[in-house]
């Protein structure tokens, strides 16, 4: 037999921090490969972006405030929304294709290899145009609110949270084809929800609509709170999100284990890309 | 210690009944109803270390589900499976260390990025060692000649190219066992020598369990000692390919060729292929003596070139692969009761 030593790493967690980063360099590297098609999808979403500022601000200029959020407050709600949501497609690019993978019998790759399948398949695609929107929110940032460094590391403090909620959410959505077979329209509008709502001032939202953005679509915890959070520079908050996020990522992964045990795999020739 | 063991394996899998008639899908809709079908029946064996097995039968025979479930990918409905001695759904993550697994219809390669590149991903996903990596990649470059494209994004290798890298990069973690799913699917006659040739040495160097499914005779041949054959969801045949070959060897085929024309026809056996002065004639040893027969047709004129040959081993799995139960098919050129030959008869020349 070979003589091949497995690494004897500090940890799991030490082992997964290099499988993801391995991960994360392998997929920008594949992105890189077509860079006009980088550089255009990366552009085009700054764009799109950018034309949902110019409609606020027309919009902020005629009727003042809405919701109690002023320009700056609408376009920082952007920012963290902008990131976070870059963020979590940048670093889990099969979080929206899930639901796809297990419907086509695509986990039989990742169920042999050494690594939890849930972390091995979100982690092995990035989305191009989520480079577009991962900067977008620095970049507003700067705009709005200069660039003290000390905000920027806030921001980027809370868009980690964010991001994992975003991905957990879209996840647990995308998991349901275990059960359903064809998750893509439950998903679609869980996506439409959380990003339409989390794009509007927190003040338009009445009690119910309140509970249901910080349980079931939690933009209450990728827009209002972090903006709360950043607004009053309070670091004590960001341990509470963190923790939100844990939740959020536990119950997802949980979903995705409890799925699994009906995973019927598939014949469909595949290819990683 | 066995490798691979399967206890009465099987698999159920339940799937949506669809009425006929005119508005099926709305009624299918309203009132599902489904049945359950079952993929693998109660499939037992046991494959020892450093073995070499082929795991043959028509599609739809329950082969790719079996091979899911011994490398933990499906549930087994009942029974239970083993490899290394650890179970392949509760242990999957140790497992997944000391198997390597080649799909020929799936892929482990980042398709945009070079092999090089995948390789050292996997490396991250087995845990293994930078150094360990690069002394194993050195190798394997070598073995299966990977470094004219090395460097090349696997979008733009050729299928034998990218199979040859996909067998290499299963072999990276030094797996005790290998199991491959139709690995020359799809590949040229030379592609496909290069592979077997790949396999075999595989086998052979790394002392590696290799448990295979092909519907290529050519790979079975060449790189398999040892064939278990599953049809209708069962094992019908598991004995050695040279037991296999046995089974065929009471058909032989004669060609024959004469300097003029003669008289094909024997007594009681006529030619399967002929033209004025040649002929081909399917001969069953049991039924007919092989040296009656080349005696008689020499006898006929003057030849001028005279062939014995074997039946081929596809003939023999095809024949267990139209039989309708697994008793016939367990039966099949053995000569036993279903196995649809008549008893040896003098020729008469």
């Amino acid at each position: 037999m070979g003589t091949i030593r497995m690494a004897r790493p500090l940890g799991r967690i030490r082992a997964y921090a290099r499988f993801m980063g391995a991960a994360f360099a392998f997929n920008l590297k594949a992105t890189l490969e077509y860079r006009v098609n980088f550089v255009l999808q990366f552009f085009g979403m700054l764009l799109n972006n950018a034309a949902f500022a110019a409609f606020w601000m027309v919009l902020i200029e005629r009727t003042g405030a809405v919701g109690g959020y002023g320009f700056s407050d609408v376009m920082l709600v952007w920012a963290f929304v902008s990131t976070s949501f870059g963020l979590a497609h940048i670093v889990f690019g099969n979080v929206r294709h899930l639901g796809r993978i297990v419907m086509e019998g695509g986990l039989d790759v990742y169920l042999l290899q050494p690594k939890d399948v849930w972390v091995n398949v979100l982690s092995s695609r990035t989305i191009v145009s989520a480079w577009g929107d991962f900067a977008y929110g620095f970049i507003v940032l700067a705009l709005t609110s200069g660039t003290d460094l000390q905000r920027f590391a806030l921001f980027a403090a809370l868009a980690v949270p964010g991001a994992l909620i975003f991905a957990a959410t879209f996840a647990a959505a995308e998991s349901l084809a275990f059960f359903m077979g064809n998750s893509s329209a439950v998903s679609s509008a869980l996506t439409e929800f959380m990003l339409s709502f989390s794009l509007y001032p927190e003040g338009i939202y009445g009690p119910g609509m309140r509970w249901a953005l910080y349980s079931i679509v939690p933009s209450g915890f990728v827009a209002f709170m972090p903006l709360r959070v950043f607004k009053s520079l309070d670091w004590g908050l960001v341990p509470v999100l963190c923790l939100v996020a844990a939740v959020y990522v536990g119950l997802s992964y949980g979903l995705f284990r409890l799925g699994l045990g009906r995973y019927e795999s598939g014949n469909r020739m595949d290819a990683r890309v | 210690m066995a490798a691979i063991v399967a206890d009465r394996l099987s698999k159920t899998f339940s799937t949506r009944v669809r009425p006929a008639g005119r508005l099926s899908a709305l009624r299918s809709f309203l009132r599902p109803e489904n049945r359950d079908v079952e993929a693998v029946k109660g499939v037992s064996f046991e494959v020892g270390e450093g073995e070499v097995v082929a795991f043959l039968g028509p599609n739809g025979a329950g082969k790719s589900t079996t091979i899911k479930m011994l490398m933990g990918i499906l549930r087994p409905s009942g029974g239970s499976a083993s490899v290394l001695g650890l179970d392949p759904v509760r242990d999957r993550l140790e497992l997944s260390r000391c198997v390597g697994a080649v799909f020929g219809q799936k892929s482990q390669l980042w398709f945009h990025l070079p092999p090089s590149d995948s390789f050292r991903l996997l490396g991250a996903i087995y845990e293994i060692d930078d150094d360990d990596r690069k002394w194993r990649e050195a190798e394997l470059i070598e073995r299966f000649g990977l470094a004219p494209f090395w460097d090349v994004p696997v979008r733009k290798l050729s299928l034998g190219e990218r199979i040859r890298c996909e067998i290499a990069a299963s072999l990276l973690p030094a797996p005790l066992v290998l199991f491959l799913d139709e690995p020359t699917i799809g590949l040229d006659v030379v592609a496909k020598r290069e592979i077997r040739q790949l396999l075999a040495d595989a086998a052979r160097i790394d002392d590696t369990t290799v448990f295979m499914t092909s519907h290529d005779m050519g790979d079975i041949e060449k790189v398999c000692k040892r064939a278990i054959i599953i049809h209708h969801g069962e094992v019908v045949v598991d004995e050695t390919m040279k037991d296999l070959r046995h089974r065929a060897l009471s058909k032989k085929y004669v060609g024959v060729r004469y300097a003029s024309p003669v008289n094909l026809d024997l007594p009681s056996l006529s030619p399967v292929k002929r033209t004025a002065v040649a002929a081909s004639y399917e001969v069953d040893t049991r039924e007919h003596s092989l040296a009656e027969v080349v005696r008689a047709l020499a006898a006929k004129g003057e030849l001028e070139d005279i062939t014995v040959e074997d039946e081929p081993l596809e003939n023999v799995i095809a024949g267990i692969y139209s039989a309708r139960t697994g008793a016939e098919a367990q039966a099949f050129g053995t000569g036993l009761p279903g196995a649809g030959r008549a008893a040896p008869e003098a020729l008469g020349a």
